[in-house]
């Protein structure tokens, strides 16, 4: 499968925006495990499946990556940022009311905290993938990455599965079979 | 259940990874449903759900109006 010089250069852009989104994704899940294993800061269910939504984002860039350019990968990409958005909204609203027992979980960066955070990377990335579309389009995108860029993305794509196993033992650990709760971990607590 | 959506999301990202792109697509679409499963189960649970009083008008008094100078 031979492209034709025309389609380089989209292609290479193409490439080069899912690196950067999957670079991205794992930096902020990263900060979020720092903050949960230095900072001692135990995840909410709803910012547990923000992660999930993120995960879901470099998913489609790792298929991309392993398997060359389809617009189903962008759609899982796009559909997972839909999900982090929904679900980002939703604990922003739920934690902006000031009442006692519900107030932001987490500490803030920058003044603002993780939920909203959330809503400003979700709006970013499907306004990214927006603007990549229109710009790039999908036609003759459908080819293997240039080496240049086929290494250093696999080993951002082994980063991205090692931290999801990561958060599958964390997960284990802290809500077992059962439901999630901020106070403890399950299984370090003894009951 | 949260287990339940890392284990699938843990499979997807490993088949992504290494193993079949079928099976990879399935388990992050099982992934997903069952994220948007869990998200509606914590909102609407009256054990662990949450609720925002500030959209909880049903219960709010409806507001007096009196006709211009009757209230005088």
């Amino acid at each position: 499968m031979n492209m034709t010089p025309g389609a380089r250069l989209p292609a290479a852009l193409n490439d080069l925006f899912l690196f950067a989104v999957m670079l991205t994704m794992a930096a902020i899940l990263t900060t979020a495990m720092v903050f949960q294993y230095h900072g001692g800061e135990i995840p909410c269910p709803l910012c547990l499946l923000q992660r999930v939504a993120m995960f879901g984002v470099c998913f489609g860039a790792i298929l991309h990556f392993r398997h060359g350019y389809s617009a189903r990968h962008d759609g899982i990409s796009m559909l997972s940022a839909l999900l982090l958005l929904i679900i980002s909204a939703r604990q922003t609203l739920l934690d902006i009311y000031p009442r006692p027992g519900h107030s932001y979980i987490g500490s803030a960066v920058f003044g603002l905290h993780m939920p909203v955070w959330s809503v400003l990377i979700a709006v970013a990335i499907l306004l990214a993938f927006a603007i990549k579309l229109a710009a790039l389009g999908g036609e003759g995108l459908s080819d293997r990455p240039p080496p240049a860029l086929g290494r250093p993305a696999r080993w951002l794509s082994f980063y991205v599965v090692a931290i999801c196993l990561i958060n599958l033992g964390s997960v284990i650990v802290q809500c077992g079979a059962d439901a999630c709760h901020t106070t403890e971990y399950r299984w370090l607590s003894g009951s | 259940m949260m287990l339940a959506v890392f284990a699938a999301l843990s499979l997807a990202l490993l088949a992504g990874y290494c193993g079949p792109r079928w099976f990879a697509v399935w388990s992050m679409l099982v992934c997903l449903a069952l994220s948007i499963g869990l998200f509606l189960f914590e909102i609407y649970n009256p054990d662990y759900g949450f609720r925002m009083p500030w959209l909880q008008v049903q219960l709010d008094t409806l507001p007096q109006v009196w006709p211009r100078g009757a209230h005088s």
